[in-house]
């Protein structure tokens, strides 16, 4: 009966129930995608390979390392494998927005470098065959519709003139991956680099030679410390300084060239919250206010204090509670499209469990409270005064 | 049954109201007996509904005691007297006072759910009390479904529910025309004579009054007289 009180009272207002159980829905909603979010911006650091280091300018990320250096690095001990990482920086000019990531890397070292890319369609083996092949990830082909076989036209800023002295630059899709861990994107390109740099090398094309980023990937028991001090030691006398990290210390590095945006995400998050507690303490107030005389004959009847005040606190939770349930199954439902939104800059973004969690567990934390203010208004009544009160 | 049911002794109850201390009991001392039906009159202000308020336990007197049915409510907590008034009294407002979102039935089962009982067993007694009333076509419906009369039978219907010893009703027929407040008084009446109830009933109306066996005059917080109605009415018979 108590129960069927309380669901009563919830249905007697029917839209403010609504409206209340609503703005928690979209504050849940918000909160669990800014922290999948956030989440997803450190999920490179914190799942980044721990057998990777990264070779990149002392100056600057931005300045390219010579092409000789991938050979003097491959010869120091513990090194299994180096890869070449070179931004491209292109776009896809037939639609709108079509910018995207693409790198050039070797094909012969890349697969091994990075087993984590997971072909699901096509051959790895002809991007290793054919120079203008490329590797296009799940949800880069499914945004854009490209498919195997397909000829992609891409325009780039940092290398203006394609191949054949063409503004575009043209690659073969030749295979389609799938990420095999939550830190990869599936929205990237990625090419020879070979192709790249025979296209500088004819003339027609213009832009920087060299390369970006070497990939380590360590040799099994080979210690990350000893390689990244020898290959430092290698080019400290130059002609070009270079800093090795492990793949975790240059992603977080990366992330920290978002500045605060993390921090801004929690803030936008923690307002919406704060805002939605107030709105819903107000409801509950209103609700408790509006039941004082129910509150007087109730007490008239013998119920105590604290039961009547459990009945608003529950009711509270409840309505908190349905809420965060939509909010969080509305998040669940466009996790999918959102993640192909943000898995450039945010790779690792998931709705999950912990994300679920947080955000009932904030939810509850706000229904309580709301609850809880109404019902030691309720307990502390005596029952003459809210009898008293007009119906 | 002429034992005392309802001792009030040297009770003392003030108001504030602006600034101002109101003696709203002013040393009352009377006697309730178990099984009668009293009418508790006055002018406005006179203390009626706050001498009800202490007799049900819903308030504390400033000094003196009030002891129902052996139970002195003066030293009980706030705890206590809830638990008490489960168990001991029912009440009948003017305003009926039901809760309007449950139904009929549910607001009878209200009261028993600070019983032992189980859910079959509670279902039974409001079903009875209702029964008791005249309302068992009507318990499925919600008091706004209900006419004025309809409802203060359920809140009758409620008030004895947990069979108490002692019905309070403040103004019971205060909202309703003549012939509905006949109907509900009868039912008064029939609740003393059947069930043994003693009722304390708050009225300013004296053609209520004469539905009580006595008739408590109360002035200014002290008592007035005290008329006893079957007396009159063998007096007047004679």
């Amino acid at each position: 009966m108590p129960i069927r009180l309380l669901f009563r009272n919830l249905r007697a207002h029917p839209i403010r129930a609504l409206l209340t159980a609503g703005s928690v829905a979209v504050a849940v909603f918000l909160v669990c995608i800014l922290d999948a979010t956030v989440r997803g911006f450190t999920a490179a650091v914190d799942l980044a390979a721990q057998n990777r280091l990264v070779v990149m300018s002392n100056v600057s990320l931005f300045v390219n390392l010579p092409l000789a250096y991938q050979q003097k690095i491959s010869q120091v001990p513990g090194i299994a494998q180096t890869c070449k990482f070179q931004w491209f920086g292109g776009s896809f000019k037939q639609k709108k927005g079509g910018f995207f990531a693409q790198f050039a890397v070797d094909p012969e070292n890349f697969q091994t470098t990075y087993p984590e890319v997971g072909i699901v369609d096509g051959s790895y083996e002809d991007f290793r065959r054919r120079r203008d092949g490329c590797v296009i990830g799940k949800d880069l082909a499914a945004q854009y519709g490209w498919k195997v076989g397909d000829t992609v036209p891409l325009v780039s800023a940092l290398y203006p003139r394609g191949r054949d002295g063409e503004e575009a630059w043209t690659f073969n899709v030749c295979a389609v991956y799938e990420a095999r861990v939550r830190s990869l994107d599936q929205m990237t390109m990625y090419f020879d680099h070979a192709y790249l740099m025979e296209a500088l090398d004819l003339g027609a094309a213009q832009g920087q030679k060299g390369v970006g980023t070497y990939s380590i990937k360590l040799a099994d028991g080979a210690r990350a410390e000893t390689v990244m001090a020898e290959v430092d030691a290698l080019f400290a006398g130059g002609p070009q300084r270079v800093k090795t990290t492990t793949e975790a210390e240059f992603n977080r590095q990366f992330v920290s060239m978002m500045g605060n945006v993390p921090l801004l995400l929690r803030s936008i998050g923690g307002g919406v919250l704060f805002a939605i507690f107030f709105a819903v303490l107000n409801t509950m107030m209103m609700a408790g206010r509006e039941r004082t005389r129910d509150v007087g004959i109730m007490k008239a009847l013998g119920f105590s204090g604290g039961s009547i005040a459990a009945l608003l606190v529950v009711e509270a939770l409840l309505l908190a509670l349905a809420g965060a349930g939509i909010g969080a199954l509305l998040a669940k439902g466009v996790e999918g499209p959102v993640a192909r939104v943000v898995s450039m800059w945010a790779p690792g973004f998931a709705i999950d469990d912990r994300v679920l969690l947080q955000g009932l567990s904030i939810a509850a934390v706000v229904g309580l409270v709301s609850g809880m203010l109404p019902g030691l208004r309720a307990a502390r009544l005596l029952p003459v005064h809210a009898l008293r009160q007009e119906a | 049954m002429t034992e005392p049911a309802i001792s009030i002794t040297h009770v003392t109850k003030t108001y504030q109201r602006g600034g101002e201390t109101l003696r709203v009991l002013d040393e009352l001392d009377l006697q309730i007996l178990g099984g009668t039906f009293y009418a508790l009159m006055g002018p406005s202000g006179s203390g009626k509904t706050t001498l009800l308020n202490l007799i049900g336990g819903l308030d504390h007197p400033d000094s003196g005691d009030v002891v129902v049915g052996g139970d002195s409510l003066t030293s009980m907590s706030a705890g206590e007297l809830a638990r008490w008034r489960a168990d001991h009294v029912g009440f009948v407002f003017q305003g009926f006072n039901l809760l309007p979102v449950l139904t009929a039935l549910e607001n009878v089962e209200l009261p028993l759910l600070l019983t032992p009982l189980k859910k079959a067993q509670r279902r039974a007694q409001a079903e009875r009390a209702l029964e008791l009333v005249g309302l068992t076509d009507r318990m499925h419906h919600k008091p706004r479904e209900l006419s004025g009369g309809q409802e203060q039978r359920v809140a009758i219907a409620r008030a004895i529910a947990v069979d108490p010893a002692v019905v309070l009703a403040d103004e019971p027929t205060g909202d309703l025309d003549r012939h509905t407040a006949d109907q509900v008084l009868e039912l008064l009446q029939r609740l003393n004579r059947e069930l043994q109830k003693t009722i304390l009933m708050v009225t300013h109306d004296p053609v209520a009054a004469g539905y009580a066996q006595k008739a408590i005059h109360l002035d200014k917080g002290k008592l007035g007289r005290i008329d006893d109605n079957r007396k009159a009415t063998v007096t007047a018979g004679h």
